[in-house]
């Protein structure tokens, strides 16, 4: 029980501490990756459900919640100024890796949609 | 007047044209009769009177006539050939067992018919076709069902109409009538196991072939029983009908005629011999029992149209027009039992035809499978000729444009991928045009 209390306060102590000290663009950001991922869980279990009957159409739906997830992601960690030591990107630069690889996951992804 | 005699010359030949080509289904009606002894013609009269009624063309000839000949200029001269001449050793003139042999493979038909004495001729030819006779002078012999006009040696036999083969294609109303046969002859054996060779008339279970001179056997009988043949018919595979009755006198004036008293007393005004021969030789000589097929066609089902390849999962409709020659003419057939199939290596589709006054008709969808595929019909019926048809078409899969779009149940998948593209266009416009607030400097 004591064990289970300990887990609750690392995590309210995480949560406080991620609201202080992140900036606002990138907690936009997080909360467009929640939303990604939501939509890409609910597919899935669509597909449980349903079956896999235009597999390709399923297959394409969910790459492509996975392909902006990843983007996303990427981009919140070009964009974060505490990774200017591993990353050293201008904020302009990720940005435009950022759309041109929407642009092609998107081409693919109606390509394959069928 | 030069005009005149041009025009009057030109009709002539046009009208002798006209007129020898008018008798296309005539002409296939020319028969050879070979006979070893001349009298045979009186003895017979009725039925050939009955083959002359019937609009056949009877030529007599003697069997060793050195102009014998079934060939003239590279064509057969006639269509048929009634072998009355069962002691034959050699034919004369240019006809030998091998020549009547190419004759049956050409299409045309023989009716043999057997008697005590079998020449080496007769047996050549009726060993080609899988028919077997006993040695010579044998006989059938049935103690138990004999005419009582007969010499004591018991070969005059009556043969019981339930031993006939039940096919009224082949036997006509003989079956029907149930009048017994007189019978005096030899017998035959075939090979069980021969799938063109059939039975039509049969010895009793009591009868039996062997030498009536003998007074006790020294070997088994050739034939014994129900596998004793009295007349038996070969269809072979290209629809060449060879018949082959072991006694002549089955054909004879005498036996039409006379009244039949079995040894136990059974009577009989008169035999079913006439019935059974004159159907036999209507059946022998392609008069019954012949199949066409003609006009074939295939088209979809909903616009009727025949394209030059079908798609999968088409649904299709298939039609021939089925004749049966009856009496002289072509007659729409009447068979409910014809089947179709839709093979491509393994049949994928096989369907009854529907029959409607000989117009059949099948649909069916085209299976989920692409390909070379054929419509078969294979019809093969005792009496009938055996019919096989195959129409080849190819069965393509989907083009890339056939495919179904916008399928329902993918709609979810359809709304996400877009909300994606409009979800990543707006994060672009925060991250571009954010500015996060710089931290108020305190001032201590």
């Amino acid at each position: 029980m004591s064990q289970l209390g300990q887990v609750i306060g690392i995590l309210r102590k995480l949560n406080d501490e991620y609201q202080i000290s992140t900036p606002k663009k990138l907690k936009l950001i997080d909360a467009y990756l929640v939303y990604v991922l939501l939509t890409g869980i609910i597919q899935f279990i669509y597909c449980l459900l349903v079956g896999t009957f235009p597999f390709n159409s399923f297959l394409s739906g969910f790459i492509s919640t996975v392909g902006c997830f990843i983007l996303a992601a990427s981009l919140r960690i070009q964009l974060n100024t505490t990774n200017r030591s591993t990353f050293n990107v201008t904020p302009e630069r990720a940005f435009a890796d950022f759309v041109f690889a929407h642009i092609i996951l998107h081409l693919v992804v109606i390509n394959f949609i069928g | 007047m030069a005009r005149l005699s041009i025009i009057c010359i030109g009709l002539i030949l046009f009208v002798t044209v006209w007129s020898s080509s008018l008798n296309i289904e005539g002409s296939s009606k020319r028969v050879l009769v070979l006979l070893d002894n001349l009298a045979i013609r009186e003895t017979h009269s009725f039925y050939f009177k009955q083959l002359r009624d019937r609009e056949f063309d009877l030529t007599y000839k003697s069997s060793d006539d050195s102009n014998l000949q079934l060939v003239k200029y590279g064509e057969y001269i006639y269509d048929h050939i009634i072998l009355f001449a069962p002691g034959t050793k050699e034919f004369g003139g240019r006809l030998d067992a091998e020549i009547l042999t190419q004759f049956v493979d050409a299409g045309g038909n023989v009716l043999v018919a057997g008697s005590h004495i079998i020449g080496d001729a007769i047996r050549e030819f009726a060993g080609e076709c899988g028919i077997e006779f006993a040695d010579d002078k044998n006989a059938v012999i049935d103690h138990l069902n004999y005419d009582v006009n007969d010499n004591g040696q018991h070969t005059l036999i009556i043969a019981s109409p339930d031993n006939l083969l039940a096919s009224e294609l082949i036997t006509g109303e003989a079956k029907k009538v149930g009048l017994p046969f007189l019978f005096r002859g030899i017998g035959m054996s075939s090979d069980s196991e021969n799938s063109l060779l059939l039975d039509v008339l049969t010895g009793s279970s009591s009868s039996y072939t062997a030498n009536p001179d003998e007074k006790t056997l020294t070997e088994y009988p050739t034939t014994v029983g129900k596998r004793t043949l009295l007349v038996s018919v070969l269809q072979a595979r290209n629809n060449a009908r060879v018949g082959f009755v072991g006694s002549l006198d089955f054909f004879s004036n005498d036996f039409f005629q006379s009244p039949i008293q079995s040894n136990d007393g059974k009577k009989s005004a008169k035999s079913g011999n006439e019935e059974l021969a004159i159907a036999l030789t209507d059946w022998v000589f392609k008069q019954r029992g012949v199949l066409r097929a003609r006009n074939i066609r295939h088209y979809l089902k909903q616009d009727k149209t025949t394209p030059s390849f079908y798609t999968i999962k088409n649904d299709l409709v298939f039609n021939v027009q089925f004749d049966e020659f009856v009496h002289g003419k072509w007659m729409p057939f009447n068979g409910t039992d014809v089947q179709l199939e839709f093979v491509r290596i393994d049949p994928f589709v096989r369907t009854t035809m529907k029959n409607n006054g000989g117009q059949l008709e099948a649909q069916f969808r085209v299976p989920d499978t692409y390909g070379i595929y054929k419509f078969i019909i294979d019809y093969n019926r005792i009496g009938y000729t055996h019919l096989f048809s195959a129409t080849q078409v190819s069965v393509h899969p989907l083009r890339h444009t056939e495919y179904e779009r916008f399928i329902t149940s993918a709609y979810p998948y359809y709304i996400s991928s877009f909300s994606m593209m409009v979800g990543a266009f707006l994060l672009s416009f925060i991250v571009l045009y954010h500015r996060d607030e710089m931290p108020k400097t305190k001032v201590e």
